[in-house]
């Protein structure tokens, strides 16, 4: 099995301050990782380092075999369309939508690649499967639509691509647990063939059973889970507490 | 006072505004640059269409060309000067408004230097002559430039609505880090921006030249009434640019008809100061969700 994602010795962060700490994480294709963290560990971070959005990080990230990282101390978000081009799908805190644009637009944005792009009509389709609430809202703008319903919109844009690896940052964030579970349930159906997913949460019940790996996030350092599905091991080499349990 | 006559310069000075506002508004929003150089873009392209008519042709195809080519050129370099090499540095927005003034000034004296003091005309590409509709009577001049303003007002943004080129630009006119999340490349995205924006200067210099002379420093009143409509607009608003480049176009056809053409500036400085004061975001600040 080849590895989806392979970041070694990976710190980033913004400006003065250091949010990740030499992490080492390693996903292998058709793989469903769940990383569980308090808010301001590095979660998004670890996130939006992939996708070269920290304001400066070291170390090496590695999607499908190909080196995105580096050692970069300035231009945040200058590599990220073409880190996205090669197959990364990040469905941001936040959301990152486009307030004045319709439902419709975000889905064929997010098959903004080329090939995609011709493909945009029979990807609407199957995504619109997984959310099939958002097929009446198609000609509504974003900006008018309901916290859940803007989740659901970020990741359908982020399901419309070639993405072989989606990062999915805290879906549950401000949503009703039962939206939540929702939520959740649509992310566990998508069906991920030769890639792999990354999800980020706090509430470590929503995740528990429902993916591959667990791992905890604990001020920067990745604790409490296994960093490769080939070392089952609990790795803890600090005694810090487990990871939060909600 | 002619009814028809005031309507007609409104729609004229309307048409020909809203360019160069639209340009303004879509760079404010996509780029998060104010770009004063603007109105070297709307010099440059002037003086671009007159080489057209004196080495090619006179054709009026040929001038019109010539001023939206070298327009959509001053837009690029202005874009690779100003917004390239600055963009992820901090504090763009106070950087970019220095460069492109910096262009600005620095160009003009270029022009100045290249082409002389002396003022160029455009040949009449519309042709001298009336059109009688009814009662009211509208020169060539003033069709000509309402038809070709409206066509690219339109297929401009029949292009931003349907392609996906379009659909890039008004990504990142609403979020531009969404935007590169989805794989839109930002300096590719501006630079089509600028040019396209460049290309609208250019064609409003070549329009405007029919009844103004060429000259070095001709952009700055274009610059300084398209800003006016932006601002009154909401910057980064497509349908408030529009609907203020009406009114400013019908203040300036009243003050010059009433008062007399030297109080345009003052009336249109009134009229954006009143509208600043009770709707700070502009026109359409509150209708269109924009950049801050």
């Amino acid at each position: 099995m080849t590895d989806v994602l392979r970041i070694e010795n990976l710190s980033a962060g913004y400006g003065p301050l250091g949010v990740l700490h030499s992490v080492n994480l390693r996903v292998q294709a058709g793989e469903r990782v769940g990383i569980i963290g308090l808010n301001g560990h590095g979660k998004s971070t670890l996130m939006k380092a992939v996708a070269g959005l920290t304001g400066w990080q070291s170390g090496s990230i590695k999607l499908n075999g190909t080196e995105i990282g580096g050692t970069r101390s300035q231009g945040p978000g200058r590599y990220t369309h073409k880190i996205v081009r090669m197959g990364l799908a990040l469905m941001p805190q936040g959301d990152a939508l486009f307030h004045g644009l319709t439902v419709a637009d975000h889905l064929d944005s997010g098959a903004y690649t080329r090939r995609a792009w011709r493909e945009r009509k029979a990807r609407r389709e199957y995504v619109l499967g997984i959310f099939p609430p958002l097929e009446k809202l198609l000609a509504q703008p974003v900006g008018k639509l309901s916290g859940g319903e803007r989740r659901m919109v970020s990741l359908a844009r982020g399901l419309m691509g070639d993405a072989k690896l989606l990062l999915i940052d805290e879906p549950s964030l401000g949503l009703a647990p039962k939206i939540s579970k929702g939520v959740i349930e649509a992310l566990m159906q998508i069906d991920i063939r030769d890639g792999a997913m990354v999800i980020a949460e706090q509430n470590l019940s929503l995740l528990e059973g429902k993916v591959s790996r667990l791992i905890g996030l604990h001020a920067g350092k990745l604790k409490g889970g296994s960093v490769a599905p080939d070392v089952p091991l609990i790795e803890s080499v600090h005694h810090h507490e487990p990871a939060p349990r909600h | 006072m002619d009814p028809y006559y005031l309507v007609l310069t409104t729609i004229t000075l309307a048409a020909i505004y809203g360019l160069l506002a639209l340009g303004i508004s879509i760079i404010w929003s996509s780029l998060g640059m104010i770009n004063l150089a603007q109105g070297f873009t709307f010099s440059v392209a002037g003086y671009g269409a007159w080489l057209v008519a004196q080495n090619i042709s006179a054709n009026g195809f040929a001038v019109v060309a010539g001023g939206v080519i070298t327009g959509a050129l001053a837009g690029a370099l202005i874009g690779g000067i100003a917004f390239i090499p600055l963009y992820d540095k901090p504090n763009f927005p106070l950087r970019s408004l220095v460069a492109t003034l910096g262009i600005s000034l620095f160009g003009g004296q270029c022009l100045l230097w290249i082409f002389g003091p002396r003022v160029k005309a455009l040949p009449k590409i519309f042709g001298v002559g009336n059109v009688h509709f009814g009662p009211a009577v509208a020169s060539y001049d003033k069709l000509g430039s309402i038809v070709c303003s409206v066509v690219l007002l339109i297929v401009t943004l029949a292009w931003m609505k349907t392609s996906r080129r379009g659909l890039e630009i008004r990504a990142m006119m609403q979020n531009p880090e969404g935007a590169a999340l989805v794989g839109v490349g930002l300096r590719s995205t501006a630079m089509s921006v600028m040019m396209v924006t460049g290309a609208m200067a250019g064609l409003a210099s070549v329009l405007l030249s029919q009844n103004y002379f060429i000259r070095p420093d001709a952009g700055v009143t274009p610059l300084v009434k398209g800003m006016v409509v932006a601002l009154a607009g909401g910057l980064g608003s497509v349908a408030g640019a529009l609907i203020a480049a009406v009114l400013i176009g019908f203040i300036e056809a009243v003050t010059a008809v009433t008062l007399g053409g030297q109080y345009v500036l003052i009336t249109q400085f009134l009229f954006i100061i009143l509208v600043l004061l009770v709707r700070p975001r502009g026109i359409a600040g509150m209708i269109e969700h924009t950049r801050e």
